[in-house]
Formats: C-alpha cells, structure tokens, sequence
C-alpha cells in the first residue's frame, strides 16, 4: 500500500464536511415550532426546550414527543406498510440496502423469506405469499432455500383456505427436497380439506416412513382414514337408498300396469296415441316430480295403491285434494267426510253428501261421465275413458239438483258409469 | 421303483428318485452324485436339472430325510437359492420349501447354513428379488419352531440405519405393488409366527407409531387367503396384551370393525339397527360375502374373543354392536366348530357380568377341579363337532349356502 501525503488522504469532501459543524448548527434536531403536539393540555412548550426536564415534566415531555420520534426509523414501533421516499427519506434508503439489487440472489431469496416469515407470524398471510413469490422470483440457485420458500408460502396459502394452491406448492417444494417433513404434512392436511382421504392417507404413509413416530402425521392419519370410512358409508347409504326408491318405482310401474289404467301427459292437447307410449316413462316422471301440495302415489304392504286426488268444485271455483285416496276405498266414504260439514264456500249450504255428484271428463271427446258415488276409485280409474293425468286423478262435484248444474251439463253429453 | 440291493443307510424305503439314470447304486450315493452339479458357477442348464431332481426329492418324506443327511447338499441348494440368474434359484427355493415345511428338518437345515434366515429374509424384503415369495415360504415353514424364529427375530433385530427389519417387512406386507414380480402373500404367516414374540409384539402395538393400524385393512384382502390367515393371526396374538386392549378397540386402532367386517354377510339391519353398528358395517351391499375360510372366521372369533377378557373391553365390544352381527353369522354358518365358538362369544356377550376378581378372564386362576370339567366339556364338545362334520361330509349332498343370490 503506497504511502499518501497525509494532507491529500482519501476524501476532500470529508474534512469539508466535518467543518461545516463547527460553524453551522445542526438542523436535524427536534424544534419547538415543529412539533406536533400529542401531549395533554397545559404542557408548555418552552418548558422542554433544552432544559433538563423534571420528572413530571419528562411524562409530558415523552408524550409530546411521541410523534416525533416515530418518525425517525431507529425509534419506529412498526413499520409502516408504505414507504414514502418524500415523507420518510432516511426509511426509504434503509429499505434500498436491505433490498438491493446487486446481493447475491440467495441474500435477497432469504431476505424476502425472512420478511415472509414476520408476516405470517403476523397473520398477514396475503402479504406473506407475496414476499415468498418475490423469494421465488429470484430463482435462486439453493434449492433447500427454495423448497422453504415453497413450504412456507404454502403455509399462508393454507391459512387463506387457497388449499390447491398449498398443495401446488409443496409438491414443488418435495420435488427438490422430497424428504421435508413440513411440505409433506403440510400436503397431508391439504388432501384432508380437499377431501381426499386415500391421497392423505397415501403421504401421511410416506411422511411417516421418514419418520415414524411425527404426532402430527399420526394424528393427521387416523383423522383422514376415519373420515375415508365415514365417506364410504355415506355412499353405501345413498345407494342402498336409490336402490330402495328405484324398487318402489318399479312396483308402483307394475301395480298400475297391472291395472291397467291409462295415464296421460302433463302437457294439453296431447293425442291419445302419445299416452300409450312410455308408460313408465310417464310414471317415473310423475312419480319424481313433486306434486304441488306434495302428494305422491304409494302402494301399501298388501300391494293396494293410494292416489292423491283432486276434487273440483266448478260452481265456486274451489278444490280439495285427497292426498291418498286408497283404491278399494269408494266416494262416497270420502265425501262424508270431505263435507260432513259444509264447506265455508258453501254460500247456499246445499253441499251435502247426499246431494253430491261426481262426474269426469273425457277430456279428448270433451264429454262427462258420471260417477256413482258408491264406486271405488279404483272401478272408475280402470273406466276406459279414464285417463289420469300427472298420476293425479281429478273429478268434478257439483249439487246435482242445483241450477248451477243443470247449466253446466246443458249442451255436454253425459255418460253414465255403471 | 426298484428297491436297491445295496446300502440301505438311512433312507428306509430306499426309494430311488425318479428319472435319474443310475438306478443301481444307492439313493444316498445318487444324492451326492447331484452336488457338483448344484455348485455355483457350473453350466446353468445342469445346475436346472439338478435342482429338478433336488425338488422332486424333496416332495416326498424319504426324499427330504434323504437330502437332510448331506450338509454339502443343503448348502449348495441354499446357494443356489439366493444366486441370480441364470441359477435355478427358483426351483432350488421351493425344495427348501417343502423342507423347511418338516419341523424335524430344521435342525440339519440350520447346521448346514446358520445364516439361512438372515440370508432368506434379505431376498424376501428385496423389492427386486423375483423369487421373494417362495424366500417369504421358507421363512413361513421356518419360523413356526420357536429356534429358527428367534434366529428370524435376531435377523429383523439388526438395524440398518433407518428402518428396522420388522417395519421393513410390515411395509413390504401393507404396500401394494412393494415386489413388482411377488406378491409377498406368505409374508403374513411369517409376520404371525414372529408375534408369538413378545418383543414383536411391542412393536406391533407401539402407540407412538402406526403400525397395528396398517394391518387392519388387510382382513379384507381378497387375493389370498394365505395372507389375510396370517393377518389375523396377527391380531389374535396381539390380543392376548390385555394392556393394550382398551387402546386397540379406542378411536386411534378401532379394530373391531375390522374383526367384524369379514364376519358380516348382506344382512338387512332396520334403520335403528344400523345405526348401532359400527361406520364400517353400514349399509353393507347386497353382494357382500363373508370370509370364505372357516379357520379365519374362527380366529377372527377367537380375537374379539381375547377382547372381550376384561370388563372395559366388554362394554366395548358391546356397546359397538358385536352382537347383531354374531346373531347373523351364528344362523348362517355352516361348520359346526367355528358355530360353536360364535355361541360361546355371543354368551360372552349377553351374558351377565361376572363377580368380582373375575374381571381379566385372562388371569383368573381356575381351580384344578373345575379346569378338569372344562377340559372333559371341551373334549365332548370337540368329540361332538367331529360327528357332525362327519355327518356333513357323508350327508346327501353338500350344505347349500343360505345366503342369496341373484
């Protein structure tokens, strides 16, 4: 090293510098007419300056101050989440150390891990899987630094419920490091979120075999495997319970073909060669749609059905629904009931049992049918001019004495069953 | 064949083997005559035929107390064994099979090669090895006596760094796929004779690892028979650590439902039926089958059975449905013995709790005069069981299955 003159050392620029104090006054300081005042009432600001404070006065003192101070990095409680090089220069050139460019990638890489990790311990998880990505970004050449980073961010993306994305993530991770037990159990509990009980079984197997006694993955195994068989059973169940609804369909298809009542199409104006096709087609749609009132045709243990059926009473517009009217059971069992009292809309009260009569209509050759009231349902569904229509039979009632219903059969031709 | 007028030595009858050309001399002579042929590094095509008439020998009695009288031969066939290919190795293994397979062989098996387990064990957990099975049978014959199986548990004892033998050969058990050209089936055998030792007991059921829990499965395991005997084999053995029974039937082993599942048929259970059972026997399908082998079922009974010793275990049992599924196997079982058993556990069951100092049915110490009367109700009851088999086996026609099927 070559000897200098001891007049011309490093830096001009340096004495000059270190001269400027001696005549200039600092300026950095604190000043009474800068500050911005925290503090309680009555905390005189001339008092503070460059005095030795009382103990009385340094409380107030501390808390005058406190904005002060905060603006200065080393005293800094927390760090703000914005930098603003205008507001705040000196944090502002810290930060630009810490994060400069020209470090060797791996410095930078554990930085940002490092900044990763203050903030998950936060709970700051969003901002966690950014600073990991920015890790990552940096495609370091450490892979054990890389599959942390890996690991880590996919702790966060965990915590924020992003479970494909941790599994991503570990299992980039495992690629450079296979044998982490972090990533492992950190997949493990993924696929348990995730509902994959045999793919979580399958690594907590594998993590265990690194090493056979981690709590964690004993405790995480017996939970996925537990929740595997629960799952099992849950499809044994539905099965069991499809299987059972398709056997009921299926008898119900049978008992009415048995029957040999004809069904016909929700939809009007179809033609009468439509309701011959797809016979079961037209009751296993009816039987899994919902019926309004929720009704459904059923079929009892010595194999007799029971329909909802639908009562019209034309002459006020009102209705009744039977929800299941058994077959062998007749009309007129139904109407003593149904108005053994007279119904509110019974303005005339004339709706008695006895004077009632029920008719269907053939809807096709727009003709009436009368029914006796002593018939079972079951006489009058297999009349050949019956067609039940969205498996709900419907029949008119009206007083067969009453003007009403000589009006209403003037000019139709009407049938009687017999 | 023709009986030799020579030397009859050892051999008594003095059987010739089959096909060898020299049928003069004395089949102790012929047997020698092989080894050299047997030795490493001789043409592979003779090393084959040798091994062929080394295994036909071995097939019958004479022929393996023959080959059990030459040291030279047992060596050289255990080389053989272990060798690569192009060695017979194969052929040179299933003879040690069906010697190993007699317990008065395995003192002469052991002198001539005292590293025969070791060596076994090493081609039986080699996920490579394509002839591990039939190591993994040898390994089975062997460790049914109590020496070669210490000698076998030593084996497991020396740890490699990492794994120990015995979690190696749990593994290679419990993982599909472990040996891509074996499937390791007789592996449960062997892992059943080694629990007849308390230390592989211990390991069994270490609650700091999973090992128990890996094995669970496997009472279903529809491709062997041979496998799943051995698993629950297993199991049985490991009930009789009545220490250990309250954690086996608790939520971290839960191996009831395992004991209970191949027990159980396509039973219709009412709704609230089913609910009392366990998640595992749920809803069961209608094509369910119970376990086809008698002496498993039977050993399955006889776990749940070891379970049932004291009076937590009991409840336990109890309270997770044991009983309904009994009830449904006791009226479809067809072999009078195991019947029999399935009744004894149900009273278990049902019965009333008994008086106290007679909690730990395994420690009760029976009076000589009663363990006497038993040990004559026993006899009956086996004498019993013997008549109705027989009456079985000579009966009109075989027992119809009354399960149903479509």
């Amino acid at each position: 090293m070559e000897q200098q003159d001891p007049g011309t050392t490093f830096d001009d620029g340096m004495d000059s510098f270190v001269e400027k104090f001696q005549s200039q006054p600092y300026r950095g300081g604190f000043h009474e007419s800068q500050w911005e005042e925290v503090g309680g009432p009555g905390v005189s600001a001339r008092a503070c300056v460059g005095v030795v404070p009382t103990p009385g006065a340094s409380r107030a003192l501390r808390r005058s101050t406190a904005k002060e101070f905060e603006k200065i990095p080393l005293f800094m409680k927390n760090s703000p989440s914005e930098i603003d090089p205008l507001e705040n220069p000196d944090l502002a050139c810290l930060q630009s150390i810490i994060f400069d460019e020209e470090r060797s990638p791996e410095d930078q890489a554990r930085t940002y891990k490092d900044e990763g990790n203050d903030y998950f311990k936060e709970k700051d998880y969003k901002k966690a899987v950014i600073s990991y990505t920015e890790g990552l970004k940096k495609k370091c050449t450490d892979p054990d630094l890389n599959a942390i980073l890996y690991t880590n961010r996919a702790a966060a993306q965990y915590y924020l419920g992003n479970f494909r994305s941790s599994l991503n993530d570990v299992m980039a991770a495992r690629k450079l490091r296979p044998c982490h037990l972090k990533a492992i159990i950190r997949g493990a509990s993924c696929h348990l979120e995730l509902k994959n009980y045999v793919e979580a079984v399958n690594w907590c197997d594998e993590g265990l075999q690194i090493d056979a006694t981690e709590k964690k993955l004993l405790d995480l195994r017996a939970k996925a495997d537990k929740l595997k068989r629960t799952e099992q059973r849950d499809i044994r169940k539905a099965k069991l319970k499809e299987k059972k609804k398709q056997d009921q369909n299926e008898a119900l298809l049978q008992a009415i073909k048995a029957r040999n009542i004809r069904l016909v199409a929700e939809a009007a104006g179809e033609d009468e060669d439509s309701a011959s096709e797809g016979l079961s087609e037209l009751v296993l749609y009816g039987l899994s749609s919902e019926n309004p009132c929720g009704a459904r045709l059923s079929v009892d243990d010595q194999g007799r059905l029971s329909w909802p059926v639908l009562f019209l009473y034309p002459e006020y517009a009102q209705s009744d629904l039977v929800s299941a009217f058994h077959e062998d059971s007749r009309f007129i069992d139904h109407l003593m009931v149904m108005f053994g009292e007279t119904p509110s809309w019974d303005l005339e009260q004339k709706y008695c049992p006895d004077n009632l009569e029920v008719y269907f209509e053939d809807e096709d050759r727009e003709e009436l049918y009368c029914v006796p009231p002593s018939s079972t349902l079951l006489q009058v569904l297999q009349h050949p001019r019956y067609f039940v229509k969205a498996l709900t039979p419907t029949f008119l009632v009206c007083v067969g004495s009453s003007g009403f219903c000589r009006n209403y059969l003037r000019g139709k031709k009407v049938h009687q069953v017999k | 064949m023709g009986e030799d007028a020579g030397d009859r030595g050892s051999s008594a009858d003095g059987l010739a083997p089959v096909g060898l050309p020299m049928a003069e001399t004395s089949p102790k002579a012929e047997a020698a005559k092989l080894l050299p042929f047997l030795a490493l590094g001789e043409r592979a095509d003779l090393q084959a035929a040798a091994a062929q008439h080394v295994l036909a020998l071995s097939g019958s009695g004479p022929g393996r107390t023959l080959l059990a009288g030459q040291a030279a031969l047992l060596q050289a066939l255990v080389e053989l064994a272990v060798a690569p290919p192009p060695a017979p190795a194969r052929d040179a293994a299933r003879a040690l099979v069906n010697l190993a397979a007699d317990p008065g062989l395995h003192k002469p098996l052991l002198a001539a090669e005292p590293r025969l387990p070791v060596r076994l064990l090493g081609c039986a957990l080699d996920p490579h090895w394509p002839w591990a099975e039939e190591a993994a049978a040898v390994l089975a014959n062997l460790s049914r006596e109590p020496v070669p199986c210490a000698a076998l548990t030593e084996a497991l004892a020396a740890t490699e760094p990492g794994e120990s033998g015995l979690e190696r050969l749990v593994r290679a058990l419990c993982t599909p796929g472990y040996n891509a050209r074996a499937p390791l089936h007789y592996l449960g055998p062997v892992l059943s004779n080694l629990s007849q030792r308390p230390a592989t007991r211990a390991f069994l059921l270490d609650r700091n690892r999973c090992v128990v829990q890996r094995l669970l499965t496997l009472t279903q395991y529809p491709d062997s028979s041979v496998r799943r005997g051995g698993v629950v084999g297993t199991l049985r053995n490991c009930c009789f650590e009545h220490r250990h029974h309250e954690w086996l039937l608790g939520p971290e082993v839960d191996i009831l439902p395992f004991l209970l599942l191949p027990l159980a048929g396509p039973e219709d259970f009412s709704e609230e039926e089913m609910e009392r059972l366990p998640i595992d026997l749920q809803y069961l399908p209608p094509d369910k089958q119970r376990e086809p082998d008698a002496d498993i079922r039977k050993m399955l009974i006889e776990t749940i059975m070891l379970l049932t010793a004291t009076a937590p275990g009991r409840k336990q049992v109890r309270d997770q449905g044991a009983y309904l599924i009994l009830r449904e196997l006791h009226s479809w079982e067809p072999e009078p013995d195991v019947r029999v058993t399935c009744e004894k556990l149900i009273q278990v069951l049902i019965g009333d709790e008994p008086e106290r100092g007679l909690e730990n049915l395994l420690e009760v110490q029976v009076p000589e005069e009663i363990e006497r009367q038993l040990q004559q109700q026993d006899h009956q009851e086996r004498e019993q069981c013997e008549r109705e088999q027989q009456e079985l086996e000579l009966g009109p026609g075989p027992q119809a299955e009354k399960a149903a099927s479509t």
